[in-house]
């Protein structure tokens, strides 16, 4: 359609300030906002909880202490904080992304929308950006929370570097939110019921983190050969699996927030021993060799959440508005 | 049975012959005048005729024996003491003045003579008196007053020159020869450098003495261990060895030779013991070699050892010599393996020369090349790069 671009008048993005700010508004106000937020709070103040009250009986200087606060597995509490999140943000995501624009076509609204002097790149692009926002609030909220009963509970303040690695973990986290808001909307943008495309994001969320981890290692077992006979054999199969596994987002998500909480680890596949040799061990790395170490999976995170929109994008542009 | 009753006959007899020798001849008056397996009462001592010194207390022994005689008292008095004198009759340590010796025993006396500074040299005779109710002797004594043999030392080394480093410690095998008459406790002194650590043993035994008790006649073997300062320049140093008891001493001097050594050190120029390197690139580290020693070390060697796969290379490798106190400069260029992974590790570098080494162990940060996440950058541009274009492509109306 080279017509159509030769027609077009003016930025394809007029319009975006209106329906980012009208999407934000009621993205904020709803009552499913609400409930979400409530939802991720309570999910993650539990396990934040139990690991402060463990924290607090920690007599060893420990120069990462706020950073255990995200990482430590409490007594009480059999997963610790990231874990949880990596579980629930894809969840807030999927809240605020199913419906996005089939709720607009059920509610015969699009064309009504699409009628004001505004394209459809700036309504896409203005929901999915009003959704990132929306979700980054309730992270921060959630973020400053963590940080404010650390404080309180543990007496002291967190060091530079904990809180330049803290920031580093939100954002990784509202990159893994969008990826998984950027697929809602990828569904609702393909379902015109709302229901098949909630089923289809819940689906999919569940397969990546029931199924997939099973299918990878059933894939990496077909590849295994009669008898591994060297280290580079061996070396090549894990990294298979590993490839494999990182397919799913959460997988990248725990990685690069392993890499970022974590300052000790050093590297996030498998390590030889004579790698390993002259190394000492528990010295943790600086900031810029852990953001090194975790580039890979925020590039992912973030490309593919570029990716998925493009294609929503691409399928939308290409849909027919009037009902 | 006949030789029986001819060995009681003998017996008999001659107990009837000593019965009447005895009445017949009273005891001798002296000890030394007395016959061999007689009856009687006895005044013994060693020698009758001693030396004494004016201005001091000498103990003379004497015994008082009896011989077949019933046990009685008999009083002990001393006579011909002269004017300024003072002379007692000690028993266990006190003044007595009876003594009652079983039959068949002696009881052991003293005689406490105290000379008064004033006397004058000359002979004098006084006799010691026992006398019970049936018997009495008298012992007589002869003490000149004239000097004493003093008492006399002497010390003697078998290896009185040692050699050896600084570091090894020197043992001095000395006898010591108590030449006197008297037994005498020896102080042991050394006269040494400064910073020279001596101790005194006793010949094989380990603890530390100071003094040692010799017997008269007698000598001892003792041990002197001299430990130099470390840091003492090659050279000859002398140790006067002394030893000295109530007013008699002697001496005896041994040598160390000790030849100087040199000792190694090794640091950085700013004695900073870590640094950081790049995955796959040379890092140059400046590492100081130091001779610390007294000695210059010849032909020092540099290695290093460094985790698997990874470069050490030294410029120079070998330093043909550090005199000393000097400072040499060596490059030490590390190659972190081309996968290593980031994080910290330890190398140890190493400076050798014959005689000594010296290690330090750096601590090597070691940095991942920021080029992946510039292509991690680029691939996020790409995305957009191809959201743009499909919007391009896509957009309508």
């Amino acid at each position: 359609m080279p017509r159509s671009a030769a027609r077009r008048e003016g930025s394809p993005f007029t319009g975006i300030g209106p329906v980012y700010l009208k999407e934000l508004a009621d993205n904020l106000s709803s009552i499913r906002m609400l409930v979400l937020t409530l939802f991720i709070i309570v999910f993650g103040a539990f396990p934040v909880a139990s690991s402060l009250q463990q924290l607090r009986t920690v007599v060893g200087s420990d120069a990462f202490l706020f950073l255990r606060i995200f990482t430590i597995e409490p007594e009480q509490v059999p997963i610790p904080f990231v874990q949880a999140l990596n579980f629930i943000i894809p969840l807030m995501a999927i809240g605020l992304g199913f419906d996005l624009v089939n709720s607009e076509f059920n509610r015969r609204t699009l064309s009504r929308v699409l009628s004001q002097p505004l394209y459809r790149d700036a309504l896409l692009l203005g929901k999915f950006l009003a959704g990132i926002t929306t979700l980054a609030v309730a992270m921060v909220a959630l973020w400053l929370i963590v940080f404010g009963a650390g404080l309180l509970l543990l007496g002291l303040p967190p060091r530079g570097v904990e809180v330049a690695r803290g920031i580093g973990f939100l954002v990784v986290a509202v990159a893994y939110g969008g990826v998984w808001l950027a697929i809602a909307m990828f569904f609702s943008v393909i379902f015109r019921s709302t229901a098949t495309s909630a089923l289809c994001s819940l689906g999919l969320w569940l397969f990546f983190f029931i199924l997939w981890p099973m299918i990878a290692q059933a894939i990496t077992m077909a590849f295994v050969p009669a008898e591994i006979t060297s280290l580079d054999q061996f070396m090549g199969l894990q990294q298979l699996g590993l490839a494999l596994q990182r397919v799913s987002p959460g997988t990248l998500f725990s990685e690069a927030v392993l890499g970022l909480l974590n300052p000790e680890t050093r590297t996030l596949g498998p390590m030889l021993p004579s790698q390993m040799r002259g190394a000492i061990m528990g010295a943790p790395l600086p900031l810029d060799q852990s953001l090194l170490l975790i580039w890979p999976q925020v590039t992912g995170l973030i490309a593919g959440m570029i990716v998925v929109f493009t294609a929503s994008y691409v399928i939308f542009q290409r849909e027919e508005v009037r009902a | 049975m006949r030789r029986l009753i001819a060995s009681l006959a003998i017996v008999a007899s001659s107990a009837l012959i000593a019965a009447p020798v005895l009445a017949a001849n009273p005891p001798p008056a002296t000890a030394s005048t007395s016959t061999p397996a007689a009856k009687g009462l006895w005044l013994l001592t060693d020698y009758p005729s001693q030396t004494v010194r004016a201005g001091e207390t000498t103990s003379i022994h004497f015994k008082l024996q009896n011989m077949g005689l019933a046990p009685e008292p008999l009083a002990l008095s001393v006579s011909g003491v002269p004017a300024g004198w003072k002379i007692d009759i000690m028993g266990s340590g006190q003044p007595v003045a009876a003594a009652m010796p079983a039959m068949n025993d002696n009881v052991s006396l003293q005689l406490r003579v105290d000379v008064p500074k004033e006397a004058k040299p000359g002979s004098h005779t006084v006799t010691v008196h026992a006398k019970g109710a049936n018997q009495s002797i008298d012992l007589p004594v002869t003490l000149t007053i004239g000097e004493i043999a003093p008492a006399k030392l002497t010390i003697k080394s078998s290896l009185p020159a040692l050699r050896g480093t600084p570091r090894s410690s020197f043992d001095y095998n000395l006898t010591v020869t108590n030449d006197s008459g008297k037994d005498l406790t020896v102080a042991l002194t050394a006269q040494a450098p400064g910073n020279f650590q001596t101790t005194f043993t006793e010949g094989y035994g380990s603890n530390e003495i100071s003094s040692i008790p010799i017997a008269a006649g007698q000598s001892k073997d003792i041990k002197i261990k001299v430990t130099p300062p470390r840091e003492i320049k090659a050279g000859d140093y002398p140790v006067l060895v002394k030893v000295s008891a109530e007013g008699a001493s002697a001496e005896q001097r041994v040598t160390l030779q000790i030849s100087g050594q040199g000792k190694l050190s090794l640091t950085t120029k700013d004695g900073r013991l870590s640094g950081e390197a790049t995955v796959g690139k040379n890092a140059d580290y400046t590492l100081v070699v130091t001779n610390d020693g007294t000695a210059p070390l010849e032909d020092v060697e540099m290695s290093g050892s460094v985790p698997t796969n990874w470069k050490v290379e030294f410029n120079p490798k070998r330093i043909p010599s550090i005199a000393p106190g000097e400072k040499k400069e060596v490059q030490a260029v590390v190659t972190p393996a081309d996968k290593a992974i980031a994080g910290d590790y330890v190398a140890s570098f190493r400076a050798g020369a014959r005689g000594d080494s010296a290690n330090a162990d750096f601590r090597i940060t070691v940095t991942t090349s920021t080029m992946w996440g510039i292509v991690g950058v680029g691939i996020i541009a790409v995305a957009l790069l191809v959201l743009l274009g499909f919007v391009a492509r896509f957009g309508r109306r």
